[in-house]
């Protein structure tokens, strides 16, 4: 790689961090012009500069509004880079199936995991906020999903995710699925608890929890 | 000392003055206690509850009997709020709080300014006053409480939250008139409520935490508009108890600027330690509504008997109850506490 593209990869990857939304697509746009790799630069560039502003959050540095900035940013930055993508390198990803359960208002949380599952290489289908156990079900058998990724940040929500687990389990597919629980209220011993697969306590574990769950499930 | 009326008993504990055992309650709004045992054995039920005057002040006063829990809280939901400055609401099912469905703006810059006065005649601003002025006049021993959604959450349920988060940086300016606009129109509604005779105003404000805003954004934003409300609502007379969510850690050193009577926080927050770093506070809490709602009963005694030794002032679950949280668990609670008022002077 030379130098002038690898300085370009890190630009952008700092870009994303600076939650420079305009900067990063003009950096992307330069990838294009350019005739580098845009597998590369979403790779080293973007995806690095959202990882980055993940351990960021973990560390307490960012918040959610600086999150949520940055991943605006990288987004911005992918529509440039997507569409020049060789169709090879457009491999097929493990998909996650994810919303919030049944009854819950909040949906800020499962839209950071979301983000940085896409940004881990995942393909996200979201349900959005208020869904019945039985749409995950569906939604998962339909797309072939990997991975359910369950929200709430209520306690009233909770059943549901159980509810999930069983109907997986009434129809005997349960083990096709990892399951994955997370939001406010949830612990690793409610995890433990209804049988589920995962807990993450925040939305960079979460991506990372779903890499290797994933990868370990028999399908 | 034993002769204390739950209402007597609640305000001397906020005014700091010795009582012969902490008040256990349970606020409603976000923390709703009117819970399926509750409205299975009545028949005085939720959605109906949210919108009838009537109906809301006997479920009220059924979780009061009910419970053990020693005031009549209201309203059962946090979208009273939200439904007034135009949100749409998903009222839910007898077991199914309600939920905003459609946030009405798009981003901070589109918020329509309404006229206070007019909003004060709409949604259901008139049927919790009046609710509030029914269980006032019927129960003048017990403490009616009114439970507000904070100024963070109410405007972050009015424009899609997401967005209003970046807004909190991307567009500060209409971010802070929006909050402004908020904080007025609650302080107007909790004035209808104090008017209609409830006692205490409590204010929960999910959105505004550690955890979701930082330290600097919580002190710019949160810190500001909810003393904002506190300060006009005393000067209405009556206290405020303030619920914040989460782990407090990233703000915890913000603790004295806040202006309530009272601090509830989450089951995460060691309140005993709190008390200690900040003295000056009246702590209110924290039984996990977790044990509360899967603990054993000797669980959920033990926990309550440690918050007792650890003289927090008034005694309450940590957060929202789940709907079907049983009676025998409350009981545990509300039990533990009243015994433990046996044989003080």
């Amino acid at each position: 790689m030379s130098s002038d593209q690898k300085e370009l990869f890190v630009q952008l990857s700092d870009a994303v961090v600076d939650m420079d939304e305009a900067r990063t697509v003009e950096l992307a746009q330069d990838v294009i012009t350019k005739n580098y790799d845009t597998y590369e630069a979403i790779e080293k560039g973007l995806a690095d500069g959202m990882d980055r502003a993940g351990k960021l959050f973990e560390e307490e540095e960012y918040f959610i509004p600086e999150l949520l900035m940055c991943s605006d940013a990288m987004y911005a930055g992918l529509e440039v880079l997507k569409p020049h993508l060789k169709v090879d390198q457009q491999a097929e990803k493990f998909k996650v199936v994810i919303g919030v359960i049944e009854g819950d208002t909040h949906d800020i949380g499962k839209n950071l995991v979301k983000i940085m599952l896409e940004t881990s290489g995942f393909e996200v289908i979201d349900l959005g906020r208020d869904i019945p156990p039985q749409a995950f079900v569906a939604k998962a058998k339909e797309v072939g999903a990997r991975v359910i990724a369950l929200s709430t940040l209520m306690t009233t929500t909770m059943d549901g995710m159980a509810e999930v687990i069983r109907l997986l389990e009434a129809e005997k597919i349960r083990k096709k699925f990892v399951v994955m629980v997370g939001g406010g209220p949830i612990s690793q011993s409610f995890a433990d608890r209804i049988g589920a697969d995962g807990y993450a306590k925040d939305a960079a574990e979460a991506a990372r929890l779903a890499q290797k769950l994933a990868l370990e499930i028999a399908v | 000392m034993n002769d204390l009326s739950p209402q007597e008993r609640l305000l001397r504990a906020i005014q700091r003055k010795k009582v012969d055992r902490p008040p256990v309650i349970c606020t409603g709004g976000m923390m709703n206690a009117a819970i399926v045992d509750v409205m299975e054995r009545t028949g005085h039920t939720l959605p109906a509850a949210h919108h009838e005057e009537e109906l809301m002040a006997d479920l009220a006063a059924d979780v009061f009997a009910n419970t053990g829990f020693e005031n009549l809280g209201l309203p059962f939901c946090m979208t009273v709020e939200a439904e007034v400055l135009g949100s749409e609401i998903n009222f839910g099912t007898l077991a199914c709080e309600p939920k905003i469905a459609r946030e009405v703006f798009p981003s901070v810059s589109r918020v329509e300014f309404r006229n206070l006065t007019g909003l004060m005649d709409s949604g259901r601003i008139n049927t919790v006053a009046r609710a509030g002025y029914i269980l006032a006049r019927k129960y003048p021993d017990i403490p009616v409480i009114g439970s507000l959604t904070g100024p963070i959450s109410t405007a972050a349920s009015i424009v899609d939250p997401i967005t209003f988060l970046k807004e909190l940086r991307k567009d500060r300016e209409h971010a802070h008139r929006v909050l402004d606009y908020v904080s007025r129109f609650l302080v107007s509604y909790a004035q209808r409520l104090v008017e209609s005779g409830i006692s205490v105003i409590a204010v929960g404000d999910p959105t505004a935490t550690g955890e979701i805003l930082g330290p600097k954004m919580f002190e710019e934003f949160a810190v500001r508009y909810l003393n904002q409300v506190i300060s006009e609502i005393h000067q209405l007379g009556v206290p405020v108890i303030l619920h914040i969510c989460g782990d407090m850690k990233a703000v915890k050193h913000l603790t004295p600027q806040l202006q309530s009577d009272a601090l509830s926080t989450d089951a995460l927050v060691n309140l005993r330690l709190l008390k200690e770093e900040y003295p000056g506070i009246v702590t209110m809490g924290n039984l996990s509504t977790y044990t509360l709602q899967f603990g054993t009963t000797d669980k959920i005694a033990e926990q309550t008997a440690r918050l007792l030794k650890d003289e927090i002032d008034i005694i309450s679950p940590a957060c929202g109850l789940s709907t079907s949280t049983t009676l025998t668990n409350i009981h545990a609670l509300t039990n533990m506490v009243k015994e433990s008022g046996h044989g003080a002077s």
